[in-house]
């Protein structure tokens, strides 16, 4: 339809004439008709489920329906719950590890792919499969990995070593658990770093390199600093999500040792789903949220100061 | 469904311009050649253990003491009979390509009203529809499911549809792009008389294909591995996502053989999207930090 006719009305401006301010007038009616399968979606389960959620955490809803108005109630029996506190600290924890490692990773892995020829796009494949793949795949596989007569303990064994309780023993688990998550996850910061590498105008390195600086002194001042931007955009997705994690937890540790991996999300989950808690549920939710709210503002004003 | 970006600008800006050159770090491409093939290998290893797993007899003596000696279909057989496998398959195809149908048709039509359409509060929707992005949806889950189950939606598909078909970052990518179309060709539609369907459907669809089967990929694959929303809204047996499925499967009941047949199945799909449209989805990636 529109291939027939384009080259006729090639010199058309928008907005001149009488039937585009004629369509001008159509529009918001038009536009209505439209947006109104996803406007209606974003209503009910975007704006209303956020305003809820910090509505809710203000009750002590529960599972029969039943609810009535507690004020901050849920919010002082939160700052007094050790079991919650202990679940922020754990989560902590975990991103302090997971974090680093992920991006460590990502980095060199990144600046591999960028700096070798052969099989690329077999590598970049192989690297990035894991990606694709659930949390819950990655936990089961890993699960087996770390068991007692598992993977690395099988093979710990033949060397007459071990067994290692890699998701039994309190100072292991969040390790274990973020290099479950590491591995899973990697493949996205990957592609993004890449990308920011390959932005780094190839004269800068030359410039360096005839300057007789070393590939050591090139990554720290040249590579890195011109990173900068990608690398804080890469951090801060990392920690959002890192946050967020429960899947693994779920399928590999239930929360233990002793809620050695009891993290916030799965402390929302064992409330709302186990203690039918609704309210207090809400309540974590709504930390969650702030937590992630931060994490988004922080690197809003970076990212202003930066451009 | 996580985080959207409009903030990688910088992996953009890379796209666009690779300058042709070979010269970085000459002559050490032999070690770093090695090292990425061992990482590379370490990182595929758990794929590959997983397959050999779920073939194995169930009385050899396992990885890593020995390889199986012979290969079996056992596993994957007994997983495809018994623990209500097929139908949890069937749950998530239903999940995953119904969610992408409706995500991508009414993200289209939202994107098309945002790129080419004035009306009040334009912007003001856009970004608040962007601002959604930064509660995450565990933040969210509880809401979801007082709505849900107050309308009667537990252990149906609907309930567990459509609660996550709202996507910001689907209807961002779509305006971006329609708005990047030559005016042109909404111009002699409108000259012609088109009516708005006819521009939607014959004009819009046909020249978003890309960004459609860019964001297809992202939808199916989010969905065909979302877990949470799945685990507690879907609490029945035969409601249950292969996620779900199988990680409430209890070790007392299924071997680790059985395990691995079941994963290995349910990752099949994921894999064909990867293999068949890789290209697709790292270029998206890296220049819309889409996740």
């Amino acid at each position: 339809m529109s291939d027939g006719v384009s080259h006729r009305i090639k010199g058309a401006r928008p907005g001149t004439g009488p039937r585009a301010r004629r369509g001008r007038w159509r529009d918001p009616t038009t536009a209505l008709i439209f947006l109104l399968p996803m406007l209606a979606l974003f209503i009910v389960f975007r704006f209303m489920p956020a305003f809820g959620s910090i509505g809710m955490s203000l009750t002590d809803y529960k599972i029969s329906g039943e609810w009535s108005l507690v004020g901050l109630e849920n919010y002082e029996r939160l700052i007094s719950d050790q079991v919650f506190l202990d679940s922020l600290k754990t989560t902590a924890i975990y991103t302090a590890i997971y974090v680093p490692l992920t991006i460590v990773i990502a980095l060199a892995t990144a600046m591999l792919l960028n700096s070798v020829v052969w099989w690329k796009g077999v590598f970049r494949g192989a690297l990035f499969l894991p990606y694709v793949t659930s949390f819950i795949l990655a936990g089961l596989v890993w699960r087996w990995v770390y068991e007692v007569d598992g993977l690395i303990n099988g093979l710990l064994a033949e060397l007459g070593a071990g067994p290692i309780g890699f998701l039994e023993e309190t100072a292991l688990v969040l390790p274990s658990l973020a290099v479950v998550s590491a591995w899973k996850g990697f493949g996205y910061s990957m592609l993004i770093l890449m990308a920011g590498l390959k932005a780094i105008p190839d004269s800068y390195l030359e410039a360096a390199r005839v300057d007789g600086a070393s590939a050591w002194q090139r990554f720290w001042k040249v590579i890195l600093p011109l990173l900068k931007p990608v690398l804080f955009f890469v951090l801060v997705i990392e920690t959002i999500v890192s946050f967020q994690v429960f899947d693994t937890i779920y399928v590999m540790t239930g929360g233990g040792p002793a809620r050695a991996s009891y993290t916030l999300v799965y402390a929302l989950y064992d409330q709302g789903f186990r203690a039918f808690d609704f309210g207090y549920a809400a309540t974590i939710g709504v930390v969650i949220f702030l937590i992630v709210l931060v994490i988004t503002l922080i690197q809003r004003r970076f990212l202003d100061r930066e451009a | 469904m996580t985080v959207l970006k409009t903030t990688a600008d910088t992996p953009s800006s890379a796209m666009t311009q690779q300058p042709p050159r070979r010269s970085r770090w000459r002559g050490r491409r032999w070690p770093l050649n090695m090292l990425l093939l061992v990482i590379s290998l370490i990182t595929v290893t758990p794929f590959f253990l997983m397959v050999i797993l779920a073939l194995s007899p169930a009385d050899s003596a396992g990885i890593p003491q020995q390889l199986p000696e012979r290969l079996t279909l056992d596993n994957i057989s007994r997983m495809l009979g018994a623990s209500g496998f097929i139908r949890w398959t069937i749950n998530t195809i239903i999940y995953s390509v119904v969610s992408v149908v409706i995500v991508l048709l009414a993200a289209a039509m939202a994107g098309y009203a945002f790129a080419r359409k004035r009306f009040p509060g334009r912007q003001v929707l856009m970004w608040s529809f962007l601002a959604t992005l930064m509660v995450p949806v565990q933040a969210m889950i509880i809401p979801y499911f007082v709505l849900i189950s107050n309308l009667e939606g537990v252990n149906t598909y609907w309930g567990l549809i459509v609660p996550t078909l709202a996507n910001a970052q689907a209807v961002f990518l779509m305006r971006q792009f329609i708005r990047d179309l030559p005016e042109e060709l909404f111009e002699a539609a409108k000259v012609d008389g088109a009516p708005e369907w006819r521009v939607f459907f014959q004009l819009v669809l046909p020249l978003t294909k890309p960004v459609l089967a860019t964001l297809g990929i992202f939808v199916f694959l989010w969905h065909w591995n979302d877990f949470l929303w799945p685990l507690v809204v879907a609490q029945s047996d035969d409601m249950r996502t292969l996620t779900v499925g199988l990680a409430t499967l209890r070790t007392a009941d299924v071997s680790t053989p059985e395990l691995m047949a079941g994963a290995t199945i349910s990752v099949i799909p994921c894999i064909i999207v990867f293999f068949v449209l890789q290209r697709y989805l790292v270029n998206s990636i890296a220049m819309t930090g889409i996740k």
